[in-house]
């Protein structure tokens, strides 16, 4: 399923890439395009993120298909040009102090040591290592390695920024600053490609996400056009009206409600089966029969619930 | 930040470069170095020493045949060649900070022959200085063994890092497929007689060290000496050239395409 209707350029492309190890086949056939902009990786464990981050920043080749950065294939140098990674291990050279890991950093793209010290000064300050920067990185806590390591990532000013759960370990208001972070990056119009397992952050962070799950790709696009896709799906509304008891019963005559029950004092919880109807069929009843509709909220438009959904389909296709 | 990027391939492979002998110098390989050659140290320094039941004065030929030819070169060198060369890559992939290193804009192969340089730069600073030292804790007959024993010293250390790195590029546990190697091949296979024994870089070693230590009296005599059946010193130093570069072009090839996890 592809609800693509961004029209940005894509500045990564992924063309019916397979990957197996051996026997095991880590994707399937997956195509898609990353292009400006926040793109949320969705999937459990063993679903294909990591081996797919893998390829896009060249670690690894797929065994068929092609992949492309910025025009030229993910294997090459050029490649690895216009991407940044901010890889899931903690894992970076400790011995270093966080200013000379960054100046080190630095130096592996080819910068000059006058360049490479400013570069490194001014990305501690993007984010927000600067006062601690003189310290190993061996004494750093989980969410200053994460900065730390999305430092190192963004030393070069990369249009490709491959982030593997880097919000992992960091305190919520850490979260909150690497979250606008990543959207001012993003306004840039740098494509920023997160992975992430704690699926609600990319409600609020993520313009578009790719469901991934078993090697294939199960669906892309933003949250609500992937919603919008999902007819069949049974979606739940809450309803705060005036008088739901009188209403609740005429609801279930609309063909689209499945279900209502009803919450004291003042709201109607409806499960329907095709969201674009059910709202058609609401705003006509709700002229027709004095409902005194104050709120009407879809409670599960969530991308966890929107992934429980797609995977319950992908293992249980009927 | 500024967008423009103005960077330079070179000075990335000087960064490896630096970052490579960086780590390896200050790793625990250096402390194994330092207490092996520590020891050797100490065993050169009693045996220099005149005793009781030994008073002659030391040779030359003694020191080189006793000391520098068997423990030096026999042990020695592949040990510290393979504790520096085997862990460079490996070590870095076994940390997980190989990761950095292949993601950046350094073409594969150019970030491995920095890291070659840097391992041999070190390596090559060790074996030297300690045979330097080993020569002149005996006092001067030191010196004449000395002038046998660097240019075979510089050669095989040079041989043993390209293969070690190579090891190092191909496995994750490569300090432990290097001392099997080093212990099995390095100095067992090389006293089998017959051909078997030239597949080893300590035969080309000792090939040469035979023909140029001569007034050490380095080589076997007798039948001993046809068992080895040593080559000429000039085909051993082609041999140990071409090794080298072998080793160090499949390994910057092998580096290239492999995919790391």
């Amino acid at each position: 399923m592809n609800t693509e209707t961004t029209t940005t350029i894509a500045l990564a492309e992924v063309r019916n890439v397979s990957k197996w190890f051996g026997p095991v086949m880590a994707l399937n056939g997956v195509s898609l395009d990353i292009g400006s902009g926040i793109t949320g990786l969705v999937g459990p464990n063993g679903a294909g993120k990591t081996t797919l981050l893998r390829l896009l920043t060249g670690q690894i080749k797929p065994s068929l298909g092609e992949i492309d950065v910025c025009g030229h294939d993910a294997w090459s140098a050029k490649a690895k040009d216009h991407i940044g990674l901010c890889p899931f291990g903690d894992a970076t050279w400790d011995e270093l102090s966080g200013r000379q890991l960054m100046r080190v950093t630095a130096g592996l793209r080819g910068f000059t040591r006058a360049e490479a010290r400013k570069r490194a000064e001014a990305v501690l300050e993007t984010v927000g290592m600067d006062d601690r920067a003189n310290r190993p990185v061996r004494t750093y806590s989980k969410g200053m390695r994460q900065r730390i390591k999305l430092g190192q990532a963004l030393i070069h000013d990369p249009d490709l920024l491959v982030l593997d759960e880097p919000l992992n370990g960091v305190d919520p208001v850490g979260c909150e600053e690497l979250n606008d972070l990543f959207r001012s990056l993003a306004a840039q119009g740098k494509a920023v490609l997160v992975s992430s397992h704690i699926l609600h952050e990319m409600d609020q962070l993520a313009d578009r996400i790719l469901f991934i799950c078993q090697g294939k790709l199960l669906a892309s696009g933003s949250l609500a056009e992937i919603r919008d896709m999902l007819d069949d799906h049974p979606l739940k509304v809450r309803i705060s009206c005036g008088s739901p008891r009188r209403i609740a019963p005429q609801l279930l005559t609309l063909e689209s409600v499945k279900s209502v029950s009803i919450e004291p004092p003042s709201e109607l919880l409806l499960e329907v089966q095709n969201p674009g109807r059910f709202y058609a069929e609401f705003g006509e009843f709700a002229a027709g029969n004095d409902a005194q509709v104050h709120r009407l909220k879809a409670t599960d438009t969530s991308t966890e619930a929107v992934f429980d959904y797609l995977m319950e389909r992908a293992l249980h296709p009927e | 930040m500024e967008t423009a990027n103005k960077t330079s391939t070179v000075a990335a492979c000087a960064q490896v470069f630096r970052l490579a002998l960086r780590r390896q110098f200050f790793s625990r390989q250096t402390i194994v170095t330092a207490v092996l050659l520590g020891l050797t140290l100490g065993i050169t320094a009693l045996w220099a020493y005149p005793m009781p039941w030994n008073p002659d004065p030391r040779t030359s030929a003694q020191l080189a045949s006793r000391i520098l030819s068997p423990l030096y070169m026999g042990f020695l060198l592949p040990i510290i060649c393979l504790s520096y060369a085997s862990s460079a890559i490996s070590g870095e992939r076994s940390e997980q900070t190989l990761v950095y290193l292949l993601t950046t804009n350094i073409p594969r192969p150019l970030v491995y022959l920095a890291m070659y340089a840097a391992v041999l730069l070190l390596t090559l600073a060790v074996t030297l200085g300690g045979l330097a030292v080993l020569c002149l804790v005996p006092g001067k007959i030191g010196l004449e063994a000395l002038g046998v024993f660097w240019t075979v010293t510089t050669c095989a250390t040079v041989a043993y890092v390209g293969l070690f790195l190579l090891f190092s590029a191909g496995v994750r546990r490569a300090t432990f497929l290097s001392l099997a190697y080093a212990l099995m091949i390095e100095t067992l296979t090389v006293n089998i007689p017959g051909v078997v024994n030239r597949i080893t870089v300590s035969f080309y070693a000792k090939s040469w060290l035979y023909e140029t230590g001569k007034p050490l009296d380095l080589a076997p005599t007798g039948a001993a000496l046809g068992l080895f059946n040593p080559v000429s010193a000039a085909s051993a130093q082609w041999v140990l050239v071409l090794a080298s570069v072998g080793f160090l072009a499949l390994g910057m090839w092998l580096f290239s395409r492999k995919e790391y996890d």
